[in-house]
């Protein structure tokens, strides 16, 4: 029997001698059977196919009943083999050598077998005898067509589909064996294999597509009619023709249901200053939105939405192109994985430890940045006020200036400004082109002159208060790169992938957290805990000047309108007050949670932000319990903490929202009491 | 050295040769001959579909009823690409031996198709094993035959009445669409 002929073509059947003894049952057989197999793997350079097929008898007569003439078969394949020449073709033995290429071919593949009174197996093909006659086993075989005499009653009840584990079928009874979709050259085998491989992972849609009798009917995909006049409207919904034609939702809803809006953009963004320099900022930024969009991508969705055709679209299924996340390594548009990856570690890594902070540093390195830590001042406040920035000079962005190619695009062409802000729009992924750069610790003294950055400066040029570091010549570190703990990223943009988390700032004046959803430009400084005490960070290092990281030209985000995207100059830095008290309700009436099954939880998407609070009332005690219903959530307070999962009570509808107006800052998650010491925070 | 010219009968299975062959068991198929073992008897054919995809049918010549001869053709087995990756091979069917395992236990031994469609339905939400010809679900919820709502035992109220509820609407659905 041949398990699986090792490497059929010439070289590899050069197996050396089997020498092993025989364990001399059957499940030993099977070892044997790798191992002899294994052996013939390897290429042998010294091959005397005689010595070894005399070896291999030797070793086959103490063999189990069918299944002995395994080594004399193999070693007779070898000889064959040997005898049609290091190349596996030609005929005489290698008609034998065919049948054996293609029986190996079907190892490990779905096939049926009909035997002699005409009942059909299907099982996995694991080994066929070719020394004399062709004989197989197969394993997890079942009977799918019964022929025999006794069973002839097709209409049982039972199924009977028992599986047996392994189905020896002796030549005699073999009929024929049929295999779908064989492939029959290496390369087809390995990626017969890779997809495979692939779908293992994929449960959810190997579950739903292995059960096609369930289909109720056969889907078409739905393509428009042409000339339909109804399909136009589908392409411009929000075009004017809509507009013009005077339906406003919100006066109607007023008018019908005497709904009023409290929508006040102003809370969700930065103010915009409705000036004389308006126009110019908004053409700025509308030209920095197309150039980004027009941009070339390398991303399937990205490119499918700005309708770059790209060549590999067209080999993958519809799942893959429209919905599913790429899960392999794909070239993003800039070095955005690794940084991504990294600062997905450094958020699940609260911790900001030694450990953390080289990650972060790496992260950030792109960022090019120290931020010294006591004067870090980046403050996320997009609208920056100058004075309050220039001081991060040093730490500036070295950010931008360590980025070269994303320079451009962080600076303002003329002025030297922390970058810190320039997050604004940070979208991480364009920003970390390289994340080696790094060592731009701002301790090298070295600076780069950054680059300004056009569209980027553009936007910000309103307010006056971006300043991207231009050329500090001086980039001190301050004092030893304590700047390293500063570590600046964007809440906002939802790319970002780091969230606020309530650090530590070293000198405690950056947290601004403009937690603004979309667009903005708010830019946290976090400082590492512990490592950033105030001023003197003894970390060594370059600050992170994640600041970097999280940058994106302001006008990347699509977020990002042109408009709107200023930086609201009024808005008041986020400081975080350890001291705050939590708050405690008093006796609310307790709500009863109704009794639920397995079934009935379920994990609210929306709401995965939202932090575990303590002593939060939700219309229900204390408890691990929030409201499901949607959350006039301060954007403000950005979430500090990963999602937690939470199970909300299914039933009982809380009505009260949950924050309202400007909740007191918070420190979530378990463990943390307001009582806990900050380290090097101060107020 | 072809094997055609040894033996006459041996020439209708000259490699590359289209043939259509019909089985003593009645199979009909056409296909390409890329190998022919004569010791065993053994014949081995392509069946070609479109897009690249071909069926392996490995045969006992003795089992052909008809044969007929369509034509020859160019021997289809590219030799130089043929080589085996042992290992890739073994751990195909590895592979393939994990997913049979995975299914045989999903299927029911000596259970009726109704049974089996309505455990493929439950499983497709809830987690559900066989134990016997019985259902089991979350491991409490038992629905034994003849797997109506009324037959679901076990388990916390709030499972029960699920697993009920669950049963009662995918009955409802098979026999809409008029299964079993």
């Amino acid at each position: 029997m041949i398990d699986a002929v090792g490497g059929l073509s010439g070289e590899n059947l050069r197996g050396k001698g089997l020498g092993e003894p025989v364990p001399g049952s059957n499940r030993g057989l099977k070892s044997l059977l790798r191992m002899s197999v294994q052996q013939f793997a390897q290429p042998n350079s010294s091959a005397n196919g005689y010595g070894r097929r005399e070896v291999e008898r030797e070793g086959a007569s103490r063999v189990d009943n069918k299944l002995h003439s395994v080594k004399s078969s193999i070693g007779k394949m070898a000889n064959t083999h040997y005898s049609s020449g290091n190349k596996f073709g030609g005929f005489g033995g290698a008609s034998r050598d065919r049948l054996v290429y293609f029986s190996t071919c079907l190892i490990g593949h779905h096939v049926e077998i009909q035997v002699k009174n005409g009942s059909v197996y299907t099982g996995i093909f694991h080994a066929a005898n070719v020394d004399r006659d062709f004989g197989i086993i197969l394993k997890m075989a079942h009977l799918t067509k019964d022929m025999s005499a006794q069973l002839q009653n097709t209409h049982t009840d039972s199924l009977g589909k028992a599986f047996s584990k392994t189905l020896i079928v002796p030549a005699k009874d073999l009929v024929q064996i049929v295999a779908k979709d064989v492939s029959v050259t290496r390369d087809e085998i390995s990626n017969e294999y890779q997809s495979e491989r692939q779908r293992e992972l994929l449960i959810d849609s190997y579950i739903s597509r292995a059960r096609p009798d369930d289909m109720e009917r056969e889907l078409k995909p739905w393509v428009p009619e042409d000339n339909d006049p109804h399909c136009a409207e589908l392409e411009n919904l929000f075009d004017d023709h809509w507009k013009s034609r005077g339906w406003d939702q919100f006066e109607v809803n007023e008018a019908l249901f005497g709904v009023k809006s409290t929508f006040n953009e102003e809370l969700y963004t930065t103010k915009l200053e409705r000036g004389p320099r308006m126009r110019q900022l908004e053409l700025e930024a509308s030209r920095i939105a197309k150039e980004i969009e027009r941009e070339d991508t390398r991303d399937l969705h990205l490119a499918e939405e700005r309708g770059i055709n790209l060549p590999e679209s067209e080999d993958v299924d519809e799942e893959t192109r429209f919905s599913s996340v790429y899960r392999g390594r794909v070239a993003d548009d800039s070095g955005y994985e690794e940084e991504e990856d990294i600062l997905l570690d450094i958020r699940n890594g609260e911790t900001f430890d030694d450990a953390a902070s080289s990650v972060i540093e790496k992260v950030f390195s792109g960022i090019a940045g120290g931020i010294d830590s006591d004067d870090s001042l980046l403050s996320s406040r997009s609208s920056m006020d100058v004075p309050q920035v220039s001081q991060s000079k040093d730490s500036a962005n070295a950010l931008s200036s360590k980025v070269p190619d994303i320079n451009d695009r962080l600076l303002l062409p003329d002025r030297p400004t922390t970058l810190s802000q320039s997050d604004g729009e940070i979208r991480f992924q364009r920003t970390i082109t390289d994340p080696h750069r790094a060592n731009t610790d701002t301790s090298d003294g070295d600076q780069q002159k950054p680059v300004p950055h056009p569209k980027f400066s553009g936007v910000l040029k309103a307010d006056d208060s971006v300043s991207s570091s231009g050329g500090h010549d001086d980039c001190h570190n301050g004092d030893g790169k304590g700047g390293s703990s500063s570590k600046v990223t964007t809440s906002t943009s939802s790319q970002v992938s780091m969230k606020e988390q309530s650090k530590k700032n070293p000198t405690g004046d950056q947290l601004e957290t403009q937690g603004i959803p979309g667009e903005k430009l708010s830019v946290e400084s976090h400082g590492r805990p512990g490592s950033s005490v105030s001023s003197t960070s003894d970390r060594p290092g370059r600050a992170s000047a994640s600041a970097g990281a999280g940058l994106t030209p302001s006008s990347s985000v699509g977020s990002l309108s042109s408009e709107k995207s200023m930086l609201n100059p009024n808005t008041k830095e986020f400081k975080l007050n350890p001291n705050a008290k939590s708050f405690v309700p008093s006796q609310a009436p307790v709500r009863p949670i109704s009794p639920v099954g397995d079934s009935s939880f379920y994990f609210h998407a929306n709401l995965s932000g939202m932090p575990q609070m303590h002593g939060m009332p939700v219309g229900v005690g204390l408890g691990p319990y929030v409201a499901h219903q949607p959350v006039i959530f301060n954007p403000q307070v950005a979430p500090v903490q990963s999602p937690q999962a939470y199970l909300p009570p299914a039933g009982p509808h809380y009505g009260q929202p949950m924050l309202i107006g400007h909740p007191r800052p918070f420190s979530y998650g378990p463990g943390f009491s307001p009582e806990m010491p900050y380290k090097g925070r101060e107020f | 050295m072809d094997v055609a010219s040894i033996n006459s009968n041996a020439e209708e299975f000259a490699i590359g040769c289209f043939l259509s062959i019909k089985t003593t068991f009645g199979d009909e198929f056409k296909g390409q001959v890329v190998a022919f073992d004569r010791p065993s008897n053994f014949l081995v054919l392509h069946i070609l579909f479109g897009g690249g995809r071909k069926n392996v049918r490995i045969l006992k010549a003795n089992y052909i009823k008809e044969l007929a001869f369509l034509g020859q053709g160019d021997d289809p087995v590219d030799l130089s690409k043929c080589c085996l990756d042992l290992s890739t091979l073994q751990a195909r069917e590895e592979l393939a031996l994990r997913q049979a395992e995975a299914e045989a236990e999903r299927i029911g031994v000596g259970v009726t198709a109704e049974a089996q469609n309505l455990f493929d339905a439950l499983s497709k939400t809830l987690p559900v094993r066989w134990d016997k010809t019985v259902i089991v679900v979350m491991n409490e919820v038992r629905v034994n035959s003849p797997y109506v709502p009324e037959s679901v035992s076990g388990g916390t109220p709030a499972a029960n009445e699920r697993v009920k509820k669950v049963l009662e609407l995918e009955r409802r659905r098979l026999h809409a669409r008029g299964g079993p």
